[in-house]
């Protein structure tokens, strides 16, 4: 009875020298290597870090232990035994003996038995941490289940090695009675408390991540679109009401380097769109093009403009693009309310990502500018020798038939014409056979009986919307490579009709040459990417040739048409 | 008056330098057609002595017609074409003239000035020839680029020029002569050209005559003249 007496006040003196223990392992929690450290993927380095911390607790829990008979009752195993559990034999052994040999050097007769005991205590969570990562079971690393049923274990075998160890062996089972149960308990308990300490720390900050990713992504996918449409004061307008919306915070203000290109929240009254930058901190931080912070406590921000401003702390980051400095985004709050830190780290956030994605629009809009260019790269490739020799034709057709000459003419300006003016990236179909109309009157007169043409076109189709300059760089494809190579009689046969759902447009010619420059020409090439960009990538251009035979060249348009993008 | 040949694929073309040749008054045209087969064939019958000529036309361009035109009756040249993308600069020492199109008539005096003094002068034409890599071969109404390696034996008969290859017999306008000049292709007879390649045997004849075997089994008359020029290349 008096035994259990002082067992349990040993017990509950332990339990309150663990909890100054575990105030510790929480303050460890909150430092910064906590939150660096990632369980799966331990560095020397962080396994290093991990010695000093866990061989400290094991150290401390000597020390704040319970002097009983020449002996210590301690919380000592827990750090070795964790240290075991979380790094693996290695760090739990280096643990285990570091505390055991400071341990027995602080004499006594259970100096060298409890100096061994704890090694093996280190070595043991080890085992349990080897075991479960061989099966699979890391997660359990912070269970607080494992944490406990291994160190109640690891204290029993202490408790035999003191029996087996230390002499005299009446003296030591005199005191095992004593100490066993309190310190078993204690171990258990703290080691299992630690642990959870851990794993609900890292729950919080998951839960944190979880919450700002989620702000994060919404900002992100908010004003992905806005951004597409380039970077002026329309889109900046909506970029901040974004901002503003998701952080909460007082005022955003946007600029580019000269001035300021939107501004929502407080104080917008007399921070006005298009004024130059007043904010000495946002100038600041576009001269030395770094983020500039006055949190409202030490330094201040002041409005230049008004007394009456309401705002106190500000955020300016720049916004760069492709190294290049295009302006700031401003976060303000209040005088009265607290700048968060959490906004601070999603205000630079969203400048990165807002900074991607004006890359990105500026990448789109060079695409287009290519394929605006290859058009005119298209258009200005109206072949010399097409040129010449259709005014050699109408020269000599002057002398014969004065009026035809006439009408030639007509056709060759029409068709310069319709080359060299095209402001608009679509043309409806009766326009492009306009255009190819006038061409081939010419090629016809040039070939005269050498060139037979065939239409064959849905007149219901007459409105479709296609690319402009489609339709005539393949039919001079089929004269020039085509009929132009034939000793014989060309045939061009022109088609349009509706197919299943879609709009083809063919091509065809008797000459069947396609085959022997298999790969498309530049010309050809163009057409195909401009279907592909104005009516979408299933639609294009396909080329069938039967060597000697025919080739036909076909373009597929959605049955409504192309759009304008 | 000078006799002249126009070859052009485009007919407008042909009529208009036809009717400036004929306002110079020093010019008659021979003849005139559309593509290079054609005028090879009038080049070797009307023998103009000078050639008006196209570069881009069907099947074969100008530079390719001129490469199949026997030295000896080579006309002089003048190049007629739209655009200059062959840097015709470069052939100007090589032909007469050439002349763009459309053609200015004043231009086209000062060319036939040139080559009148070039007759007078008695200046013979002498273009650089290449080594011709196909044959422009006509079979019905069809026209085939028979490669030189296709080609078993080439004869020449009353009828004309005969291609012989694995899988037909075709009619060209070029002559033995200048198969000979210009391609690997090796005399073997007045009348015949063989291609080494297909030589199956050659079998020795009295009298230093020789006949040849070939691949697939045709047999070919060997001159006594050309039978030692053969071993020779045979190392026999």
């Amino acid at each position: 009875m008096d035994l259990l007496t002082f067992s349990l006040h040993n017990v509950f003196a332990l339990l309150q020298q663990m909890s100054v223990f575990l105030v510790i392992a929480y303050l460890f929690t909150k430092s910064p290597f906590f939150r660096s450290f990632h369980l799966h993927t331990l560095h020397p380095r962080t396994q290093l870090l991990l010695y000093f911390i866990f061989s400290s607790f094991s150290i401390l829990g000597t020390y704040f232990g319970l002097p009983i008979n020449d002996a210590i009752a301690n919380t000592r195993a827990i750090g070795a035994t964790l240290a075991g559990i979380i790094g693996g034999p290695f760090l739990g052994g280096a643990v285990g003996l570091t505390a055991g040999l400071h341990r027995f050097f602080l004499g006594g007769f259970t100096a060298a038995s409890c100096g061994i005991s704890t090694t093996v205590e280190g070595i043991m969570g080890g085992l349990v941490h080897v075991y479960l990562v061989r099966h699979y079971q890391q997660h359990r690393l912070l269970s607080p289940a494992v944490a406990f049923f291994t160190t109640l274990v690891a204290e029993i075998v202490q408790m035999i090695i003191i029996l087996l160890l230390s002499k005299p062996f009446d003296q030591a089972l005199a005191l095992v009675r004593i100490i066993a149960l309190p310190m078993i308990l204690a171990n258990s308990t703290g080691a299992a408390i630690f642990v959870s300490i851990i794993r609900d720390q890292r729950k919080m900050y998951d839960d944190l991540s979880v919450f700002f990713s989620a702000k994060a992504l919404k900002m992100a996918e908010k004003t992905v679109s806005i951004l597409s449409l380039g970077f002026n004061m329309t889109t900046a307008r909506e970029v901040a009401l974004v901002i503003r919306e998701q952080t909460g915070v007082g005022a955003v203000g946007i600029t580019d380097r000269e001035k300021v290109l939107a501004f929502v929240g407080e104080g917008s009254d007399h921070h006005v769109v298009g004024q130059k930058i007043s904010s000495s901190q946002t100038r600041k931080a576009i001269s030395e093009n770094r983020i500039v912070y006055a949190d409202g406590g030490e330094k201040k921000w002041r409005c230049n403009l008004s007394r009456e401003c309401p705002l106190g702390s500000v955020l300016c980051v720049p916004l760069r693009v492709d190294n290049e400095l295009i302006g700031t985004i401003n976060l303000f709050e209040p005088q009265n309310k607290l700048f968060l830190v959490t906004n601070k780290t999603l205000g630079e956030g969203i400048t990165k990502l807002l900074s991607d994605q004006i890359l990105y629009a500026r990448y789109i809009e060079q695409k287009t500018l290519v394929t605006t260019a290859e058009l005119k790269i298209a258009q200005a490739q109206i072949s010399p020798h097409f040129l010449f020799n259709a005014l050699n034709t109408i020269i000599a057709i002057t002398r014969k038939d004065s009026d035809r000459a006439r009408d030639l003419l007509l056709h060759l300006a029409n068709f310069f014409r319709k080359n060299l003016k095209h402001t608009r990236s679509l043309a409806t179909l009766e326009e492009e056979l306009n255009h190819v109309h006038s061409y081939l009157v010419i090629e016809k007169a040039r070939f005269e009986d050498r060139l037979q043409l065939e239409m064959d076109i849905d007149s219901e189709l007459l409105a479709l919307n296609l690319p402009v300059f489609t339709l005539q760089p393949i039919v001079e494809n089929a004269i020039k490579h085509g009929i132009s190579n034939m000793l014989g009689q060309g045939v061009i046969r022109l088609s349009v009709g509706r197919e299943s759902g879609l709009v083809r447009i063919s091509v065809e010619d008797n000459a069947g040459n396609f085959a022997q420059s298999s790969r498309k020409g530049v010309g050809m090439s163009i057409v195909e990417k401009r279907i592909k960009n104005l009516c979408g990538e299933k639609h294009g251009l396909e080329i069938y040739c039967i060597p000697q035979v025919k080739t036909i060249i076909s373009i597929t348009v959605p049955e409504g048409g192309c759009k304008e993008t | 008056m000078i006799r002249a040949l126009i070859v052009d694929d485009e007919i407008h073309a042909r009529t208009e330098i036809a009717t400036l040749l004929a306002e110079t008054g020093a010019v008659e045209v021979v003849g005139s057609c559309g593509n290079g087969i054609d005028g090879l064939k009038l080049v070797n019958k009307l023998r103009p002595e000078v050639l008006f000529l196209d570069i881009q036309m069907p099947v074969i361009n100008g530079f390719e017609m001129l490469n199949m035109v026997n030295r000896e009756i080579m006309p002089h040249v003048v190049f007629v074409t739209a655009y200059d993308q062959y840097s015709l600069k470069a052939f100007e020492e090589k032909t007469l003239d050439y002349l763009l199109k459309p053609v200015d008539g004043e231009r086209l005096k000062r060319t036939v000035a040139k080559l009148q003094q070039t007759i007078v002068e008695n200046r013979r034409p002498v273009y650089e020839t290449e080594e011709i890599g196909r044959i422009p071969c006509i079979l019905g109404n069809r026209i085939r680029l028979v490669c030189l390696s296709e080609v078993v034996y080439i004869t020449t008969t009353v009828a004309g020029v005969h291609v012989t290859t694995m899988d037909g017999e075709y009619f060209t306008e070029v002559t033995l002569k200048v198969l000979e000049e210009r391609s690997r292709l090796l005399r073997c007879h007045k009348q015949f050209l063989i291609n080494m390649d297909y030589i199956k045997e050659i079998i020795l004849l009295d009298g230093g005559l020789g006949r040849i075997v070939t691949r697939i089994g045709q047999e070919i008359p060997v001159s006594r003249r050309y039978l030692k020029l053969i071993k020779k290349k045979l190392f026999i």
